[in-house]
């Protein structure tokens, strides 16, 4: 067996890939099979009415795509930044967790390790502090108020404007 | 046919002896050709190339079945939760709906609404359902496996891919699935939908960190990301890894409810709110590839989960009973103790759904970032610092790493001034604007 990390030439490169492609092409030939079968089959009966959006009955105002709130934006900002973050450390931790090379000596491994665990603890200390960051100006909240100094909740929420 | 002739075909489908009888006559000459043909595929079962994907195509029908299956499980466990029968017209025990319910998907007439974005419409159930299917790629379905013909000392391996990245390539591909659902609730060009595609992007993106973190956990364990690797060590060792992280898995599993929408997760087509969320305008088969794609997402989820935590096809655990076991009975040993545990686990999956309320979206999102990603943070450096020492396969170190995690947790939990539910009085009077 191959120490992890390698990739031996009997398992790896045009084999592999082309078992994958095998793979995904199957997947898509079961979609594709079974709708090209419901297109022989099934009935067709058109009707103005039928090809309308479904509103529940209405009849609907203006296109689907409407415009959608900006939190949405930001929590996919805040994702994208936290993902490629976390990207990063999985090759630290396969490496770090399996502190595998064979002729290292218990000392040298740990040093290693020591080394590596503070690099990465600064390296998290960045994702911390963001991540503290979010969370004081309220970016993580749903649900949210103004920051203190626009005087506290936003105006069409107060009670005060609903009388 | 005539009503009469309906009626007593029917009546015939409920009794179980004919449905013993009409399975045995689709299944005996099936076998039986399998027996006969022997010779002819002999060669391919010991091939390291063709076997892996001999068991492929056998995985792709099982769980095209499990899919039916599941179904019909969904249901007649719902009945079961609220005291009702469930599905018990189409056969005995409501045997034959899935059956009934897959002519009924090629019967019914596709209806393509007049302003919907054509070829994406049709390309979101089919991106949906392919990148929920091509993660089995890399699942160990039974390890290797020595055919009695081959060389001693050789083996082939039931996995179609061996993957040095095969963590990574699960989750890419996953993370892939959020695709099909924005897709669909984009080109449908109706409210509903899009509304449902943003909350399943906002959903599953979120869950997505806590996901990431907690594998994390178990890599810094693994030092490998190789599925295969991984099921050898617990089975090995027979310290499954659910007994070192149980929080990581706990987290993994709240995850993959939230990344398959399914309840108490299931805002994207919350019937309530948005009628069917983004497949609201879909209708015959698209629409049964939706479902088709959040069970077999289901599947490999679970599939997964299994592999990292619950030790993959070990059958039990403090042992490595069958561990450098080749046979072929023990390789179909171990794939059947594989699909028991999916099985069991997609069991709960379903056990929940019918019991859990549906979260509010700011829950769901508080959850998600305020809760699940900070305690993913947490137990991803104390288990990098548990590591330092050495002491990540050792199972009670593990433990007690997550027990010291779990009690400081809730120690700030309860002196928070802030209460974590999230209730209704808790929150500033708002509009409600679309979610």
């Amino acid at each position: 067996m191959p120490p992890p990390g390698t990739i031996s030439a009997a398992e790896g490169g045009a084999e592999l890939l082309l078992g994958l492609a095998i793979f995904a092409l199957a997947a898509f030939l079961m979609a594709f099979v079974v709708l090209v079968a419901g297109k022989l089959l099934r009935t067709r009966v058109p009707h103005p009415d039928k090809a309308a959006a479904y509103e529940c009955g209405e009849q609907p105002v203006g296109p689907g795509w409407v415009q959608f709130d900006l939190r949405f934006y930001v929590v996919a900002l805040v994702f994208l930044i936290f993902d490629v973050e976390i990207a990063l450390f999985y090759p630290w931790a396969v490496v770090y967790g399996g502190g595998s090379a064979p002729d290292a000596t218990w000392e040298l491994l740990r040093q290693v390790r020591w080394a590596a665990l503070w690099d990465m603890l600064f390296f998290f200390a960045v994702i911390v502090v963001g991540f503290l960051y979010l969370w004081r100006f309220g970016y993580l909240d749903w649900v949210r108020t103004l920051p203190e100094e626009s005087g506290g909740v936003p105006e069409t929420t107060s009670a005060s404007d609903r009388t | 046919m005539t009503n009469q002739t309906i009626q007593r075909v029917e009546g015939a489908l409920r009794n179980p002896l004919v449905l013993v009888g009409v399975g045995a006559v689709l299944t005996v000459p099936a076998a039986l050709v399998l027996v006969l043909a022997f010779p002819l595929y002999r060669g391919l079962l010991s091939d390291p190339f063709w076997f892996p994907l001999l068991v492929m195509a056998a995985v792709l029908f099982l769980i095209l079945n499990a899919t039916a299956v599941c179904i019909l499980a969904e249901r007649k466990i719902a009945g079961f939760t609220q005291d009702r029968y469930g599905p018990n017209r189409v056969g005995f025990w409501g045997l034959l709906q899935p059956v009934a319910d897959g002519l009924k998907f090629l019967l019914k007439e596709d209806i393509i609404p007049r302003r919907v974005d054509k070829p994406l419409f049709l390309l979101a159930p089919c991106l949906a359902l392919i990148v929920s299917l091509v993660g089995f790629a890399v699942i160990p379905w039974a390890g290797e496996v020595h055919w009695p013909w081959m060389e001693a000392g050789t083996t082939v391996s039931t996995q179609v891919a061996r993957l040095d990245i095969g963590i990574l390539y699960v989750i890419a591909v996953g993370s892939l699935g959020v695709y099909g659902l924005v897709l669909a609730g984009y080109a449908s060009n109706n409210k509903y939908s899009f509304y449902g595609g943003l909350r399943a992007t906002a959903q599953m993106i979120s869950y997505e960190l806590p996901l990431g973190l907690a594998l994390l956990c178990v890599l810094l364990t693994t030092g490998t990301l190789r599925l295969e690797e991984i099921v050898n060590q617990q089975a090995h060792s027979g310290v499954w890894y659910v007994f070192v992280h149980p929080l990581a898995f706990l987290l993994i599993v709240i995850c993959l409810f939230a990344e398959t929408n399914r309840a108490p997760f299931d805002l994207p087509e919350a019937e309530q709110e948005l009628v069917g969320g983004y497949h609201t305008e879909y209708s015959a088969m698209k629409f049964a590839l939706f479902f088709l794609a959040e069970y077999a997402h289901m599947i490999t989820g679970s599939a997964v989960a299994i592999a990292l935590f619950l030790g993959g096809w070990a059958p039990l655990p403090f042992t490595s009973w069958l561990a450098d076991n080749t046979a072929w009975w023990a390789m179909l040993l171990k794939f059947g103790v594989y699909l028991l545990k999916v099985a069991l686990f997609i069991g709960v999956m379903m056990w929940v759904r019918w019991t859990i309320p549906r979260f509010r979206f700011d829950q769901l999102m508080r959850l998600a970032w305020r809760s699940l990603v900070p305690l993913g943070l947490l137990l991803m450096a104390a288990v990098a610092v548990l590591t330092l020492f050495g002491g990540q396969r050792v199972w009670w170190a593990g433990l007690g790493v997550n027990v010291l995690v779990l009690l400081g947790v809730l120690w700030w939990a309860a002196r928070s001034k802030q209460p974590m539910t999230g209730r209704q009085e808790d929150l500033p009077p708002v509009e409600f604007g679309a979610m």
